[in-house]
């Protein structure tokens, strides 16, 4: 059990909170924030960086996300009285919270 | 919600096309976060009963990669007002508040917060190294521990 020894596993390359498991890899989430930071500073013309530290909060913080749309999805897929979830189910959770206004593109338009 | 970077934003999930590449809507994943792991995470909060079709799995994969790009826009835009250069946790956490995204703002506060307690002790660690260094685990053996706190820490 980990209580006996807290930081087992972690000794190879040092300790540290990064290189725990996440459940979203932290290149790859990095990855997506500089396209966006990128575009987003397009007016300056510059990349920001990026703190070793902001990937980390995402991968948690998508974790909450993914499990909040899917949990909203599943029960537009109980009240089709069906026990698979669906695209649309998906698109339903998005068009009922006001919340995911911003995903409204992506769930009804996927040509580009 | 009328500000201006929303304007010029390109969807971060905007690779989604029929090309054939790995099967599914989504052939070229470099720029999506990893439908796996999408798919691990979803299927830990659903009932065991529950089954998710391979769309739902792809449009949940855009949706995630679409929320880091539109929370890391507003951050990167508020960096570039106080002329800094690099986004950290508190301009993530800012970011989702001014985009009404308050309970994943608040969640984010406190878990940043404990990441970087974490991240000092590894410091303080990596910097002994070799040498003898005192822990005190009292609080780390689950019989000094209440129940609530032994259980779920992740």
């Amino acid at each position: 059990m980990r209580q006996a020894r807290p930081y087992s596993g972690m000794f190879c390359g040092g300790v540290s909170a990064r290189t725990g498991p996440h459940a979203l890899p932290l290149a790859r989430i990095k990855k997506i924030m500089k396209r966006s930071a990128g575009e987003a500073a397009a007016g300056d013309g510059g990349a920001r960086m990026i703190s070793g530290e902001a990937p980390v909060v995402f991968s948690k913080a998508c974790e909450l996300f993914i499990a909040e749309l899917t949990r909203r999805a599943w029960a537009a897929t109980l009240e089709g009285k069906r026990r698979t979830v669906h695209r649309e189910d998906v698109a339903d959770a998005v068009r009922n919270t006001d919340l995911f206004d911003f995903l409204v593109d992506v769930v009804t338009n996927d040509n580009d | 919600m009328g500000s201006p970077q929303h304007v010029s934003h390109v969807r971060a999930s905007s690779s989604a096309s029929t090309d054939v590449d790995g099967g599914g809507l989504n052939g070229n994943q470099d720029n999506l976060l990893p439908i796996a792991n999408v798919g691990r995470i979803m299927k830990d909060v659903l009932p065991p009963q529950a089954k998710i079709s391979k769309h739902a799995k792809e449009i949940i994969q855009e949706c995630a990669t679409e929320f880091v790009g539109f929370v890391t826009g507003e951050a990167s835009e508020r960096c570039h007002q106080e002329r800094r250069k690099t986004i950290n946790g508190d301009d993530i956490c800012h970011a989702m508040r001014s985009l009404g995204l308050d309970h994943y703002a608040d969640a984010m506060r406190g878990y940043l917060r404990r990441y970087r307690e974490s991240e000092e002790v590894a410091a303080a660690l990596n910097n002994n190294n070799g040498r003898e260094i005192q822990i005190d685990v009292r609080d780390e053996l689950s019989i000094f521990r209440s129940n609530e706190q032994r259980q779920g820490r992740n």
